[in-house]
């Protein structure tokens, strides 16, 4: 078809994508090629600088990558293996079915950061209902404020407000799948692990595959948990690249430092992502 | 190693799929189930299977009770009537995977699947996507996975319903082939199917099921020849065997103005309600018969069905050729009364030119 008019109807979609996804990832690498601070505020031209400091001199940024992926993968296995038992729970006929099926989602439909504040406070090393409980014990874990525990603390506030959006999706899953197999993988002789192992999880594997990458993609932002939770401490010992970007960028004002950050980030995750996906394909698919 | 059931009954809602179900069969036999839709076949084979559970009744398999036998330690087999494979799986898998549930050894795998596929004429497939055969061909894998285990009790649930008409008899010649070939001898081979021929030319013993009750068990010529009652007259032949409401004196059969001799088997009766049974194939077109009004005239394959009205009286005639009619048209037919069935009032088998329940 050739209408000479056809660029005038595409404009309103290619504006609106140039305006929010476009532009402001050229800027960004512009940005990244200048010293803006807050005593210099203005796009001059460093060069690489930016990048050579990022790679040569910054371990804090690296450090906190590390912890990011950790602290993402961590919660996403965890969340994909409680969101399916979950989800495989209530996928049969139990009793009050609807009512768990609900109850389940209950912490997604919560505010995250109003739910993290509460968290803060049940983990409260002195005050808090979890260690009052555990004081019958005679224990009384640093929740926030010791460098490892905290990294758990955070896995275990994630994981509770995320494992729904997981068994959403795996539920979704279950449901719309064949009952075929399973009628035919009973008279074939298989026992109901087997049945899981053979049958259930290899149909499961596409919407897995989904859902997974899904769930990394949201976990790589982690940053109102541990904003609200621990501020990256103690020490930087939660911090998590958003939040050691966001300091850089909107407490420290080096605009062009965390630009370069922000753009050599978004490289390593479209990376790291495309081989995720592959290699679960690969796994999971057998393809 | 016997199959036996005692009063089977299954009442999920206000209806009986299965009702008081008893049966006794033997190994290396093959027993049809033969019913309309909904008579309860799939639920008493599902009950067989393990995939349901009846509410009362027992049934036992080599003298113990099957009912505790969980469905995966039950060595049965089933090929449903819906093609049911597994779709993550190839051919060669998907046949393999009731072996890969017992620990067998991987060459003797291969060997059985290989002899499985020979036997359904799959051999070259076993690399294929399930997706990609046609519903003959995923037919074929799931018969093949059921022969593949060897099982003592292989169910079939209307195995062929599905396949359009050629693929219907192509298969239907090879089931006859494998199972007369000997599937081992010890199997039970329970077949289900809603089609009199299929019944007729697989040549078991018939259990005749309607509305989940048993109605009567026999040897395929004896349920052919002899139906115990009305209803097994209708589900054992098709189209349904003619019912006509008549009356006998004076050595004559009187219905709709019509006086046909009646034949030596049905003279002697004489009561009222009597209603006589006649097969679609013995009636003739015949040009000094008796006159009829055609209602509809099907054409299905080589033959033609006429639909015929006279009177209260409705009847269904088969002609072996392909004939053209139209509505309202007259055509003139006659009966081979001598192959007419007699039932009683209650629909029970008065007499049977076969020389069933005579006089």
């Amino acid at each position: 078809m050739n209408f000479k008019h056809k660029y005038f109807f595409l404009f309103p979609g290619l504006f609106v994508l140039i305006g929010i996804l476009i532009f402001p990832i050229i800027f960004v690498v512009r940005l990244s090629l200048s010293g803006w601070n807050s005593y210099n505020p203005g796009l001059d031209y460093i060069g690489l600088e930016n990048y050579i400091r990022l790679f040569t001199d910054d371990p804090r940024f690296w450090e906190s990558f590390f912890r990011l992926s950790f602290l993402s993968v961590t919660t996403v296995i965890l969340q994909y293996v409680i969101g399916f038992a979950l989800a495989h729970m209530v996928w049969k006929d139990i009793k009050f079915k609807r009512f768990f099926r609900v109850l389940f989602l209950v912490p997604m439909m919560t505010t995250p950061v109003i739910m993290t504040v509460i968290w803060r406070t049940f983990f409260h090393e002195s005050l808090g209902p979890v260690n009052d409980l555990l004081s019958v014990f005679g224990v009384a874990p640093k929740w926030l404020t010791d460098p490892v525990i905290a990294k758990f603390t955070v896995i275990i506030v994630e994981v509770w407000q995320w494992t729904p959006f997981m068994f959403l999706l795996l539920l979704a899953g279950l449901l719309s799948l064949p009952k075929e197999p399973f009628l035919a993988a009973a008279i074939d002789g298989a026992s109901p692990v087997r049945k899981f192992i053979y049958v259930t999880f290899p149909l499961m594997a596409p919407i897995s595959i989904g859902a997974i990458i899904i769930r990394l993609i949201e976990a790589s932002k982690i940053m109102d948990t541990v904003y609200v939770l621990t501020s990256g401490g103690p020490g930087t010992s939660t911090e998590t690249s958003s939040f050691y970007i966001f300091i850089k960028g909107l407490r420290e004002f080096q605009m062009g430092y965390a630009a370069s950050m922000s753009f050599t980030y978004l490289i390593i995750m479209i990376i790291s992502l495309t081989i995720i996906a592959k290699v679960l394909t690969k796994v999971l698919l057998k393809e | 190693m016997d199959l036996v059931a005692n009063n089977l009954s299954y009442k999920p809602d206000d209806q009986y799929h299965l009702n008081e179900v008893s049966f006794n069969f033997k190994e290396g036999n093959l027993y049809t189930i033969l019913g309309r839709t909904l008579s309860g076949k799939t639920t008493l084979l599902k009950t067989i299977a393990g995939l349901l559970t009846p509410d009362s009744g027992e049934i036992e398999f080599d003298g113990k009770n099957f009912l505790k036998v969980p469905v995966w330690e039950r060595n049965v087999a089933m090929v449903y009537q819906q093609f049911i494979n597994y779709p993550h799986l190839n051919v060669f898998e998907n046949i393999a995977f009731p072996l890969k549930q017992r620990k067998i050894d991987q060459s003797i795998i291969k060997e059985k699947v290989m002899d499985a596929l020979k036997s359904v004429g799959l051999l070259g497939y076993e690399n294929r996507k399930i997706q990609e055969l046609s519903g003959g061909q995923q037919q074929r894998v799931s018969l093949a996975r059921s022969l593949v285990k060897n099982a003592k009790i292989l169910l079939l649930d209307e195995p062929l319903v599905n396949l359009d008409y050629k693929l219907r008899e192509q298969l239907r010649e090879e089931f006859k082939n494998l199972f007369s070939k000997g599937l081992a001898d010890e199997t039970i081979l329970i077949y289900s199917t809603t089609d009199p021929r299929e019944t007729m030319e697989l040549n078991g013993e018939v259990i005749v099921l309607d509305e989940g009750k048993v109605l009567q068990v026999g040897p395929a010529k004896e349920i052919f020849e002899n139906p115990n009652s009305l209803k097994v007259a209708e589900i054992s032949n098709d189209p349904p065997m003619n019912i006509i409401e008549a009356k006998i004196s004076d050595n004559q059969i009187r219905f709709e103005g019509i006086d046909v001799e009646a034949p030596q088997h049905l003279s002697k009766l004489t009561e009222d309600g009597l209603k006589i049974g006649l097969r679609s194939s013995d009636i003739e077109l015949n040009e000094n018969g008796h006159e009829f009004e055609v209602e509809l005239a099907e054409i299905s394959g080589s033959e033609t069905l006429l639909h015929l009205k006279r009177g209260d009286t409705k009847i269904i005639v088969s002609i072996e050729e392909v004939l053209n009619f139209k509505i309202h048209d007259k055509v003139k037919i006659n009966f081979k009364i001598n192959r007419a069935y007699a039932f009683h009032a209650n629909g029970k088998l008065a007499s049977s030119p076969f020389g069933g329940l005579n006089g």
